[in-house]
């Protein structure tokens, strides 16, 4: 833990954070809305006293009431990984600004975050599926992905996934994803 | 007389006589949808004197099962587009409904050269959810399987390397080393590919004597042996001549493109986890961390043989320092961490491999991320790539070193 880049973040970023800067191990955590993702992405990458130069991951995740997408960090400014989350966005629509602009190298792991959670971030130039074939329509590492419903139209139907023995029949999506408040 | 006619309706496509008015096997590259974003128009537009080729899906020198579209002009490839998706398991998704402790095994088929690289970010994480004190023993054993598997992945990258590049035989030699080092890991394991050594709290089972004898054996010998086996590259003018400054990328494109490991080293930044962000007991180990300034293929291969230099120092020095004691910490069988997030990441023989972890406080994990340096590198060939030669292109694809089981997932 380094309570200095604690209080560097504070400082900086004060009434943007919307949420606690959270400290465990050898993580920092911040919290912000996607309004303000791409200038704090940009001084966290900009500023010496932060210079967080390495994009060490970019993860899309469904928490079953929102999407979030989080980066990790690495700078030499600290012994820190830096975990920057970016919270809140609708899971109808979630949207973000791209930090193709930073790191050229997000480009496929945005890719993949919109591939997997259909996340949409401004300013790719390439977000197309990845991995999952063009026709394909939904987003699988959703919380409401089921293979019943929306595999059988793809190209790998006809396989059966664990997922489904979870979930009843007759409920209805909202009733069975899974949700938690992280 | 007729011919003999076969009893199946369709005659067999290579029978001469057989006129066909369509082509069959034959891949068409342009996909039949219509473009999706901008960049993907653009590149499926050609200019005058243009045309696309497939390599891949099957093909030995895509390293797995990888389609790459290159356009071409000529011999000289303009631009090209990677498709992914082939060997996708999906394996965050299995993660999600499997427990912690069968998640792990989910996560050794990512890389199958260097399973052990692929273990220990995700247990890594699942211990720092749990707050679990790992055992010193069984960190120096993790220290010590983990780089004699980096050894085995490197040798097996040179031997590849020199067969993208059309020489035979270096991987008849390097296959001598791995073999060696996996037959021993087996010992140690059980299995000589896909380990599931690391548990969440230490490893599976204690050194035994087999392993132990025979790495006595093979450290006697492994340096003499390593080093006849990079002359036989180092000391081929062909070999030399045609990677120097093939695929060269400097360090700030590097850094943007988000490589790490020896590709990222090769362009002279110093960025090893091991030291930059220390783990398990590496800050108690003596090891240099090899650079070089030039980026080009020559140089990723040299970091790469310099590394394992460095590899069988911190071997070398495991077996001295190895403390005794366990080497599991002592856990309840079901494990239900706290809700929370954790990031583990590791050096491996490609660069930074690394999980992220969400727990709802359930005993399966709530979402696992899985981040594959192979997936970054691949992507990198889009930049790299463009200018050469086809058979150059192969080249600075093998230097990279990817793995399909990694980037797909």
């Amino acid at each position: 833990m380094d309570p200095a880049l604690r209080r560097r973040i504070e400082r900086r970023f004060g009434e943007r954070l919307s949420g606690p800067v959270r400290q465990r191990h050898d993580e920092t955590e911040l919290r912000i809305g996607a309004g303000d993702a791409g200038e704090v992405i940009r001084a966290l990458h900009d500023e010496p006293e932060f210079a967080f130069t390495f994009l060490a991951d970019l993860a899309g995740v469904d928490t079953g009431t929102t999407m979030q997408v989080v980066y990790h960090f690495w700078g030499a400014s600290t012994p820190d990984w830096l975990r920057l989350v970016v919270d809140g966005l609708p899971r109808d629509d979630p949207r973000v600004p791209s930090v193709t602009a930073l790191w050229k190298g997000a480009e496929w792991m945005e890719r993949e975050a919109y591939d997997m959670f259909g996340i949409i971030f401004e300013g790719n130039r390439d977000l197309r599926r990845i991995y999952m074939p063009a026709d394909y329509q939904s987003f699988p590492l959703r919380k409401d992905f089921y293979l019943a419903d929306d595999a059988a139209r793809s190209p790998g139907a006809g396989v059966r996934h664990m997922e489904q023995t979870h979930a009843p029949r007759n409920a209805t999506p909202a009733a069975t994803v899974r949700r938690t408040r992280a | 007389m007729t011919a003999p006619t076969g009893t199946r309706g369709r005659a067999s496509s290579d029978d001469p006589r057989v006129m066909l008015d369509e082509q069959i096997g034959v891949f068409e590259p342009i996909p039949p949808y219509p473009p999706r974003t901008e960049r993907e128009a653009e590149f499926y537009t050609l200019r005058d004197g243009e045309m696309f080729i497939n390599i891949g899906p099957q093909h030995p020198s895509t390293h797995g099962v990888l389609r790459i579209v290159l356009k071409i002009d000529g011999e000289n490839v303009v631009d090209l587009d990677p498709v992914l998706g082939y060997l996708h398991r999906g394996v965050e998704k299995l993660c999600e409904n499997a427990d912690y402790h069968q998640a792990i095994c989910y996560l050794d088929p990512l890389e199958y050269v260097s399973s052990l690289f692929c273990e220990w970010p995700g247990v890594m994480a699942f211990e720092k959810l749990l707050d679990v004190e790992v055992p010193r023993r069984a960190e120096y054993i993790r220290v010590l399987s983990s780089e004699l598997n980096r050894v085995a992945s490197h040798a097996l990258f040179m031997g590849w390397m020199a067969l993208d590049l059309g020489g035979l035989t270096p991987i008849l030699w390097s296959f001598i080393e791995r073999d060696e080092i996996v037959e021993m890991l087996a010992a140690l394991t059980g299995q000589r590919m896909l380990f599931n050594y690391f548990r969440i709290g230490g490893v599976n089972g204690d050194l035994n004597h087999e392993f132990l004898s025979r790495l006595g054996d093979w450290m006697g010998r492994a340096t003499a042996q390593i080093e006849s086996n990079t002359a036989l590259l180092n000391e081929n003018e062909i070999f030399v001549r045609r990677m120097r400054g093939l695929g060269t990328m400097d360090s700030e494109t590097a850094l943007r493109m988000c490589m790490s490991g020896p590709n990222l080293r090769a362009t002279g930044v110093p960025f090893d986890l091991r030291r930059a962000h220390p783990y398990s007991v590496f800050p108690e180990l003596e090891f240099d961390i090899p650079t070089r300034t030039e980026g080009d293929c020559l140089a990723r291969y040299l970091v790469r043989l310099d590394e394992i230099k460095q590899s069988l120092r911190i071997i070398d020095q495991c077996l001295n320092e190895m403390p005794d004691g366990p080497v599991m910490a002592k856990l309840p069988r079901l494990l239900r961490p706290r809700p929370g997030r954790a990031y583990a990441g590791i050096e491996g023989p490609r660069g930074q491999y690394a999980a992220y972890v969400v727990s709802d406080g359930t005993d399966q994990p709530f979402r696992m991320r899985i981040h594959d340096p192979s997936y970054l590198h691949l992507q990198s060939v889009g930049l790299l790539m463009p200018g050469h030669l086809i058979a150059d292109a192969m080249a600075v694809m093998a230097s990279l070193d990817p793995i399909m089981g990694g980037v797909d997932k």
